[in-house]
């Protein structure tokens, strides 16, 4: 399948129009980064050690890259903060520990695959590296002390799957795939197979058959009013 | 030109959509000395509709919700983050071969329980779903037919507005039409009609109680039209989606029930008969106490066994919490050439009951089949989890969701000993137990899911899919207090009374015998109505 890309600032010029109801609004405004905004400042963790949030860290940067995102997610941060906050999501599995305590030892467990593997802390490794540390993790073939107490298949697919509904959370992060459900105030009436209304985005390589690039982002600056 | 909406006009509109089904300004308020004819437990779709029907007698009725009384134009936001609150958080501990998730799948908090989140998907059963054992020599048998819920079915499907086809190609003939055309055909929908007239497997547009037109409802009062906003698993915000607190709730409280809101039930108290006096609360971090006659405990498949064992209530058969069942639930998955966008339009829109009892199956009971649409963070979600992606393959593979659509089956499920509910040693900030759920798929479920995704993935490469993969997945949470006949093998008899406690009622998925091949919601509502009536009709004759 093709990729597909879209076109940048669908959201910031759907956001402030009346196609959003407010409780949108607010909710996607509380997560939409300016395009101006300064670099964050360098997180501190309140639920993990340095050590630990320097490993979940690396381990966010392989298994979401966002080296092409001028502001990334801030995954470990979000991760960091939940555990802080005591929050849950109102289901764990019966093996692993409470959600803290599963993350703490699962990232002690992870350096522990590294120093076996390769000699070295996860998060001094090089990237090849460490995708192969992840990788066997993932696979619940990884060797440490830690592992023979906590699964570490179900310690990955806990980490990847709040890593990855947080990414996903992001509203720049879905204008990326395209989504425009967001622009929810009067819903959809074209529904159907291939049927798409003025202010849902055009993937740039559909736009270039047509030969009409850009299209999708000028009807939707359209009904911004500029 | 479109401007920003301003404060003011969002207000005019969203008082427009709120009247069309608000409570009257003045909820009937009981005190808590007062002993109140009933104390229903929950207001989902087992606790609503017999809420309604009780107070409509005449019945001094208090339900208590755990959650809070959102009011959808204005606090539901179309993302999902946002919308967390509106699943039931406390933690659940998932054991067995197959764990369950809980949280976003399976159990709601707030007034309208699950139904909040509900696809709005309401398949009558077929009469044969209530016969199991008789037709295989597994599962149960309902101590009740068919024809003891057909009328509910009917007087449902009417209040609630239910849009439908004209013709339904399956089960026995109906006697009364659905009241509202069928609602659109989404993407994906129209993918599987294709596919599926190309393998010869009927297909017709499914019954969904979410309104395709405006709607005037008897006591309620006008709600408006479905938006095809697709919103339907995470709240909505038009009213268009019959949840309970839209429909049964708002002619509760007009009827003259009170919905008492953030109170969370920890102890039912018993006198020495072993009938219910009161049943109490948190409210505000504050202990309180409802006196009342009767019980109708309506929290659902997890909770409603769990409070009867933590209080020790209604088990001397030793049943409850026994017999949990999770519908099969496989998806199956693929990206197409053309636009999809799995956000718009109902998300179940197409169904096939062709596979109700398949020709070549090696499995008892069967399965119905559906279209499906998704939201992005829930779709990658499943990405992470079920194939296991991540890092670059992870963005490439969710670069193709705008062209992403699923089908799925919803099949029967056999209760089996190994499958139950208990309380753990953990406890949660309540100082309550917290829930251990044990489940694991059996052979007649293995079987069942691997008929289906040989089946779905024909019909997704018929369909024009690449990319193809399968997400297991069990849904709903159905058994742990079995109606039946016998106190030794149930904790409800057929009226839906506990056989222990001679004033409590359950009405939940909690009593399904068997898992029935269909979704689990209007069969709740019709259990929950017929349960009403059958204690009304008690009433009377005692009073004569």
């Amino acid at each position: 399948m093709k990729a597909n890309t879209y076109p940048r600032g669908t959201v910031r010029a759907l956001v402030e129009t009346s196609l959003v109801t407010p409780a949108t609004r607010m909710a996607l405004l509380s997560r939409l980064v300016p395009d101006d905004a300064p670099p964050p400042p360098e997180p501190k963790p309140r639920f993990f050690d340095a050590e630990a949030f320097d490993t979940l860290r690396a381990a966010c940067d392989r298994l979401i890259p966002q080296a092409d995102r001028p502001h990334p997610v801030q995954l470990a941060g979000a991760l960091d903060e939940r555990l802080a906050e005591g929050k849950g999501d109102g289901w764990r599995y019966n093996q692993m520990p409470p959600d803290g305590e599963a993350h703490r030892r699962g990232l002690r467990g992870l350096n522990e695959s590294a120093h076996a593997m390769f000699g070295e802390a996860f998060y001094e490794l090089e990237a090849s590296r460490q995708d192969e540390v992840l990788l066997v993790v993932q696979r619940n073939e990884a060797q440490g002390e830690t592992w023979k107490t906590l699964p570490a298949h179900r310690f990955f697919e806990e980490l990847l799957a709040e890593l990855v509904e947080c990414f996903y959370s992001d509203p720049l992060t879905q204008e990326e795939i395209g989504y425009v459900g967001f622009a929810d105030a009067h819903g959809w009436s074209a529904v159907g197979l291939n049927e798409l209304e003025a202010h849902e985005p055009r993937a740039i390589e559909d736009m270039a058959d047509a030969g009409a690039r850009n299209i999708g982002r000028i009807r939707v600056a359209a009904k911004h009013g500029d | 030109m479109q401007e920003r909406e301003t404060s003011d006009e969002y207000e005019l509109r969203r008082s427009m959509v709120i009247s069309l089904h608000n409570q009257p300004p003045s909820m009937q308020v009981y005190s808590t000395n007062e002993t109140v004819d009933a104390v229903v437990i929950g207001t989902g779709a087992g606790g609503a509709p017999l809420m309604a029907r009780l107070a409509a007698a005449g019945l001094s009725v208090v339900a208590l919700e755990a959650g809070k009384h959102w009011s959808p134009a204005r606090d539901f936001a179309t993302d999902e983050r946002a919308q967390a609150e509106l699943f039931w958080n406390d933690e659940r501990l998932s054991a067995g071969g197959n764990p369950l998730p809980f949280g976003n799948n399976n159990s709601g908090k707030g007034v309208g329980g699950s139904t909040l989140h509900y696809t709005a998907y309401v398949p009558r059963p077929q009469p044969d779903d209530l016969r199991l054992h008789t037709e295989f020599g597994v599962g149960a048998d309902w101590p009740l037919e068919y024809g003891d819920l057909e009328p509910y079915y009917d007087e449902l499907e009417h209040f609630l507005g239910v849009s439908g086809p004209a013709a339904y190609p399956w089960g026995p003939p109906r006697r009364t039409a659905y009241p509202l055309a069928p609602l659109p055909l989404n993407g994906a929908a129209q993918l599987m009609e294709r596919a599926c007239a190309a393998h010869g497997i009927r297909t017709s547009p499914a019954a969904n109680a979410a309104l395709s037109a405006r709607y005037f409802q008897t006591g309620v009062g006008w709600r408006a039209a479905c938006t095809n906003r697709g919103f339907c698993q995470a709240g909505c915000s038009t009213g268009a989606k019959a949840s309970m607190d839209v429909t049964f709730v708002p002619l509760a409280v007009r009827a003259g029930a009170e919905v008492r809101t953030e109170s969370f039930v920890i102890r039912l108290e018993t006198d020495r008969s072993k009938r219910i006096t009161g049943v109490v609360y948190v409210r505000d971090g504050r202990e309180e106490r409802q006196l009342c006659r009767h019980v109708f405990l309506c929290a659902g498949g997890i909770e409603t066994p769990r409070m009867l064992l933590i209080n020790n209530l209604a088990n001397s058969s030793g049943q409850v919490g026994r017999n949990f069942m999770a519908h099969t639930g496989l998806q199956v998955w693929g990206q197409f050439a053309e636009d999809v966008r799995p956000y718009k339009g109902i998300p179940g829109a197409l169904i096939s009951e062709d596979t109700h009892r398949p020709a070549d199956a090696d499995f008892a009971g069967g399965y119905l089949l559906q279209s499906i649409g998704v939201m992005p963070v829930t779709y990658a979600s499943q990405v992470a989890r079920g194939r296991g992606l991540w890092g670059e393959r992870l963005r490439e593979h969710m670069r193709g969701y705008n062209h992403t659509a699923g089908i799925n089956i919803l099949g029967d499920c056999l209760p089996s000993a190994r499958n139950y509910v208990e309380l753990s040693d953990e406890l949660d900030a309540r100082g309550l137990p917290k829930p251990r759920v044990h489940f694991t798929n059996g052979e007649n479920e293995r079987r069942m899911n691997a008929h289906a995704e040989k089946l779905m993935r024909e019909v997704w490469a018929t369909a024009g899919a690449r990319d193809i993969w399968a997400f297991p997945r069990n849904a709903h949470i159905i058994g742990t207090c079995r109606i039946g006949t016998d106190a030794e093998t149930a904790v409800v008899n057929p009226d839906g009374r506990a056989f222990d406690v001679p004033n409590l009622y359950i009405a939940d998925n909690s009593i399904f015998p068997s898992a029935l091949s269909c979704n689990p919601a209007l069969t709740i509502m019709a259990l929950s109505l017929r349960t009403a009536d059958l204690f009304l009709r008690r009433a009377q004759r005692s009073e004569n």
